[in-house]
This record gives structure tokens, sequence and C-alpha cells, in this order.
């Protein structure tokens, strides 16, 4: 990939005066190059693409879902989890050639406002930075369950449920984190990455073993769809918030190396990676216990599902993993709601003050703070379902954009566009990928779908009264 | 660019450090690549530093630029804000071509230059940068050789005059250029000592990346104990290392 001229209009001020920041005059596999002379380098390569989108991605749907999933549509839940799979890949791959085209920090907002204009991207950019919000409070409250299942497991009783106080002390851990600490987290991400999969496919070859019979116990013999086929839709709904890990690939694009070759081979290789290990953790937890049990464990009931087969040490290496897990989604969410913090400012739909750093550890506190109270709140109404469904709503809204926004580059055919990925069986995946992306809206909770419509339009609302005379679109 | 060696110049622009004193008139006849860079956190995309920092970064780059291009030398620059400062520099390093890195300390007027002498590995480099920056000024130059000890006399010998007779072909005056040689010495050792009296080292880079030797092992151990300005040499950039 050579240099892209990344051509794109900008224009007005918001209600501060602000106007947006101007766009690189180049993009190079190492660089994003400014005024000739001002360089951001790009220092995220291939396994580090990879580790942020599988550590956000594999948190939630082994560790917090297989129980939820299988009591809702018992065995049938591993289709459930397929057809998650198969929707973000068929929004991975227009994803990637966007990103490729565009390989800015901000992911899908950036597309859909470049792509569409300003009023979708702010609804977008927006909404994704509230349902990171929500993906966090999400994967908080499973760390709580964790860190709960710890305390059980040491035979300390508690005379309160502490999921929630729990939930809450890793979320302000983490923001203070995130401003003060300046070590390598990158690096330690990609050990926890690695780690984790090497523990999830130990545990699972057993898993596999076990369920076909090797060692004697045979599987649970069950009915596939036992909940009907509706629920299977419902649950791939619910679920989905497992696959939102891609996307946080491209929300930090602007910094990934080689991206015409990282970024698609990073957001492809994660979803497909994440895919088979989720199918295959909900095949074999339903094996071990059938849906019904597995149902009554709840949040932590793959700790059930190791101790069956591991005993007491697989109960142990399950619970670290799944803290681990957990802590890690989080952290990454977090971080992917700061970086959308900062293309929103850069491009004057927030507050520049909202992206500011501070000198002293040079990370951006005012977004993180942002980020950090928000999340807080929604953790302590401690509502698994909920959180995951709202963060999940959000996102299937930008993914379905991200499809209608190729579609609509494509046919203007702008000049500066010029993709070094394209995608294949243009146009029937990105047009599967917008149908598929919204159809599932349809499969959530009607309270879900509520309070996801209420952050749009309050989103909107506050583009019109903010940012009303800025515009984003690229030149045709 | 005639003889002018092209010497990358690293500054933490933003966290003061400066181009220190003496340093603008020891580079007056290179060409030099004035590299401003600050180092974010991964919390942090380098887009946001960039909207807060870049017109303080500039303003202090276009001050240095200035100094040096009134001390002689031409300049070119880039500002890049990064994760990784190494890599950033490693990039530049084979983006311009550089001869050489130069670790900026502060130095008086440069009457003496200590040039530590390795083996015959990138000896032209060494050179190249010794002449284009000395030969035009009355700094005495020493070069200075600590042998191994299965090296035989003949051997430093003939190294020794290779390296001189290279420096008179590109111009130097062999009047101004001495030789020492040690023996029974760890050569680190060995050159901290001997460099007490001069007031710049030029070196040859011993690892693969000159990043370590800026800031890795080596380069604390010569750069914090000799306290004037290193001028480290890289070895021939290795035909495009594909990955």
């Amino acid at each position: 990939m050579g240099d892209q001229p990344v051509d794109v209009e900008r224009a007005g001020e918001n209600v501060a005066g602000e106007t947006p920041v101007t766009e690189p005059d180049a993009v190079t596999d190492d660089t994003t190059v400014h005024d000739d002379d001002v360089e951001l380098e790009r220092t995220i390569g291939l396994v580090g693409g990879l580790a942020i989108g599988i550590g956000t991605m594999i948190g939630a749907g082994i560790f917090v879902f297989p129980g939820l999933a299988a009591d809702n549509a018992g065995l049938a839940a591993t289709l459930s989890f397929a057809i998650g799979g198969l929707i973000a890949l068929l929004v991975a791959l227009p994803t990637s050639e966007l990103a490729t085209a565009m390989p800015r920090s901000g992911g899908g907002y950036y597309f859909i406002s470049r792509g569409m204009g300003t009023a979708y991207g702010a609804i977008v950019g927006l909404g994704l930075w509230l349902g990171l919000m929500f993906a966090s409070a999400f994967y908080l409250v499973g760390l709580g369950h964790y860190a709960s299942a710890v305390f059980a497991e040491l035979g300390i009783g508690l005379p309160f449920s502490p999921v929630v106080g729990i939930g809450l002390l890793f979320g302000v851990t983490l923001t203070a984190l995130s401003i003060g600490g300046t070590e390598n987290t990158a690096k330690i991400q990609n050990v926890v990455v690695g780690v984790l999969l090497v523990v999830l496919t130990v545990f699972l070859s057993y898993g596999i073993l076990d369920a076909v019979g090797v060692f004697g116990g045979g599987t649970v013999p069950e009915q596939f769809f036992s909940r009907g086929y509706f629920p299977v839709l419902t649950t791939a709904a619910l679920v989905f918030t497992s696959y939102l890990g891609f996307a946080q690939v491209a929300t930090v694009a602007g910094e990934i190396k080689q991206p015409g070759r990282n970024l698609p081979l990073a957001m492809v290789g994660s979803v497909l990676i994440v895919t088979v290990f989720y199918v295959v953790t909900i095949f074999v937890a339903t094996s071990a216990f059938g849906a019904d049990r597995l149902g009554e464990f709840g949040e932590t009931a793959m700790v059930e599902v190791a101790r069956e087969f591991l005993g007491l040490p697989g109960a142990i290496a399950i619970l670290g993993a799944g803290l681990l897990a957990t802590f890690s989604s989080a952290n990454a969410s977090i971080l992917s709601a700061s970086r959308a913090v900062y293309a929103l400012s850069r491009d004057a739909l927030l507050p520049r003050k909202a992206s500011a750093v501070n000198l002293r550890y040079g990370t951006p506190h005012v977004a993180l703070l942002a980020a950090g109270g928000p999340i807080l709140v929604l953790v302590a109404t401690g509502k698994v379902e909920l959180l995951a469904e709202v963060a999940s709503f959000l996102h299937l809204v930008m993914y379905g954009l991200i499809c209608v926004a190729l579609i609509v580059l494509r046919r203007r055919d702008p000049e500066w566009y010029t993709p070094s990925y394209r995608v294949p069986g243009y146009p029937v995946v990105p047009v599967a990928g917008a149908l598929a992306s919204f159809g599932l809206i349809a499969f959530m909770q009607l309270e879900s779908i509520g309070i996801g419509t209420v952050v749009m339009i309050a989103s909107y609302l506050w583009y019109r009264y903010y940012a009303g005379d800025v515009t984003l679109k690229g030149d045709i | 660019m005639t003889d002018r060696p092209t010497i990358l110049v690293p500054i933490r622009v933003l966290e003061g450090e400066s181009v220190p004193e003496g340093v603008p008139e020891l580079l007056a006849h290179a060409h030099v690549v004035l590299l401003g860079y600050h180092v974010i956190p991964e919390q942090t995309a380098p887009g946001q530093a960039q909207m807060q920092f870049e017109d303080r970064a500039t303003d202090r780059l276009d001050e240095y630029e200035r100094m040096f291009e009134e001390a002689g030398a031409t300049v070119e620059r880039r500002l890049v804000f990064t994760h990784d400062g190494q890599k950033t520099i490693d990039r530049m390093t084979t983006e311009h071509d550089t001869l050489a890195a130069l670790v900026p300390n502060a130095t008086g007027p440069v009457e003496n230059v200590l040039v530590a002498v390795r083996g015959a590995v990138g000896i032209d480099r060494l050179a190249r940068v010794v002449a284009g920056l000395f030969k035009r000024t009355d700094a005495t130059v020493t070069l200075y050789h600590v042998a191994d000890p299965d090296e035989t006399d003949e051997d430093v010998e003939t190294l020794m005059n290779g390296l001189l007779n290279r420096l008179e072909s590109l111009g130097m005056d062999a009047a101004t250029i001495e030789t020492r040689i040690e023996r029974d010495q760890g050569p680190l050792d060995a050159i901290v000592d001997a460099a007490d009296a001069f007031d710049v080292v030029v070196m040859g880079e011993s690892d693969p990346s000159l990043a370590t030797f800026v800031f890795g092992m080596p380069a604390d151990q010569v750069a914090d104990r000799f306290l004037g300005p290193v001028l480290v040499v890289q070895r021939e950039p290795a035909a495009e290392p594909d990955e």
C-alpha cells in the first residue's frame, strides 16, 4: 500500500466555535502524515491487533454467556453463537475494506461520518461511545460474578451478594489504572490472550473427547431445539455482545502497522477464532450437563463445567481465566471508548476539552473519567442481560450502517476511496450484513430496544444542538 | 549533498530535552535530521497528543532548526508522536539513510575527538562521519583501539593505517590525527576512561538496533559516564529485511 490521500471535505463549526481538525496528507505503512513533517507512528502489529480483537471478545462469550444462553435456547444455543459469528463475519469483511481505505482512529464512526455525512456519524459515534460503556459495564458485572465465585470456592459466606460491589471496585481500579498507568498494557494484553487461548484449548479438547464418549462418560442425550426455534434467534441477539471486539480493532486503525494487510487479517481472523471457541465451548458445556442444569448455574456455569471434567484444579483454572478474560475485555472497551471520544472531539462533535491529554501521565483523563463514571452507574444496575443487549443494539446499528456506508461509497466511487482490500462477494455480503445486523435487533427485548433508541435520539439531538453546521462527508 | 554526513539528532521535544550547548557547532558540517518525538502511553491515540501538543512542539523545533542552521548545518526535520520511541528512531535511520546518531549531551568548543575503532567492519562509514564533521575544523582526532589479546601488533597496524588512509583520501590532514592503542582492558571501560580527556566520542554501534545503543545498555555506560556528546555510527543497513 502506498501513499493514500484521504481527501475529505470538512466545514462548519460547533457551538463552542471549534472546527474539525485538518485531515492528514497521507497514510503510509508506518505513519499517518500531517503537513509533510508531522507524523503519527503506527506501532500495533498483527499480533497486537488480534489480541485486541480476541481479548475483547473472548471474555463475554465463554465466561458469562454459556449458562444464560443454554437456559434460553437449550443445546441450540450452539447455533445461536454460530449465527452471531456469521453476522459478525458479514460485517467484519466490509469493515475491513473501509478500514484499509480510511485507516484512522475512530473505526465505524469515521467510516460512516465520511461515507454518509455528519448526522449518521454523530448518531453512530456517540452511540458507539455509549455502547462501549454498556459493554464495559457488562464485562465488569461478569467479572463481579467470577470474583464472587472465588469467594464461594474459598468457602467464605457473605451475607450479601458481592457481585455489584466487586464490579464497581474493579471499575474504579480500571479507570484509575488507565489514567495513571503508563506500563506497557498492550504487551500484557498479548500475554493474557495467549494464556487464555492455551487454557481454553486444553479444556475444550478434553471436553470434546469426553462428549464423544472417549472417557466413557458419553454425552447427555438431548433434543437440539429443546426450547423451540424462536429462542435461537433471541439468544443470538443476546449473545451478540460476545462479537463486539472486532470493531475495537477498527477503533485503533490509526495505530496499526501496514494497515492494508493487518487490519483485514486482525478483524476477520479474530472473528473466526472466537467463533470456533464459542461454538465448541457451548457444545461442550451443554453436553456435560444438559441445558437445564447449565442454565441454573447462571453466569459462572463454566466453572461447574470445568469441575465436572477436571475436578477442583479445573474449576480454579477456569475461575482464574474468567477473571482475566472479563478484566481484559473491560479494559479494552474503556480504552476504545476513549478513542471514540477522541475521534468525536477531533471532528468538533464533542468539546475539544473532552479529549485533553494530561501532561503528567500523557493520558486522556477527561475522556477516561467521562467513560468511567457512567460505567459505574451502569454496573450498579447489575443487569447482565440488559447491559449486554443495549451494547449489542448500539453496535448493531453501527454495523448495519457500516455496510450501508460501504455500498454508498462503492456506488459514488470518490477519487480518494482506494481500499487495498476489497470485500469479496460485493454487493451480496454488505447487503446481507446490513440486513442481518438490523434484523437481529428485532429479536431483542423491548426494554433494550427502548433504551437503545433513546440513546440514538439523544445523540441526534446533541448533534443538532452542538454541531449542526459541521460537515464531514467525503468529497465525491 | 556533497560530503556532509547525515546525522540523526533525536530529541524528546516535550519532555524538556533541548539541543544542548555546543551541539549545533559540533554538527556545523553535517546534514542534520532533527527528530522531535513524543512518546505517549497506549491509552492515548497519537493524534490526540498531536491535537494538543503540535503547536508547542513545532515552536521548539523551529527554534532548534534555527540553531543548527545558524551554526552552518543543513537541516531536515520530523515531528513524530509515537507509542514506541525505538521504532520511530529505527525508522528514521532507514528512511533518511543516516550515517550516525547523536546522543545529545552538552560540550564546549570541540578541540579533540576520540574515535573508538572496533574493527574493520563499518570503518568506511566511521571515516565518512569523522572526515565530514571535523576536516574543516581545528579539532585533533585520536583514533583509539582496544586490542583483543589474540590480535597481533601487525593486525592493529593494518587496521589503523587503513582508517588513516581512508581519512586522508577524504581530505583530512594527517597532522591532526593521532593513534592510540590500548591492551589489557575491557573495551567499554577503556573507552570511558580515555574519553575523559576528550570533548566528543565517535564510536560504532555494536547492537543490531541503533535504538538500544541510544537508550540501551552500552549507551548508558558510555554516554552516562562520559558526559559529553556521543556520535553512534550505524552499521551498513542490511539489504531490505523483509518480514
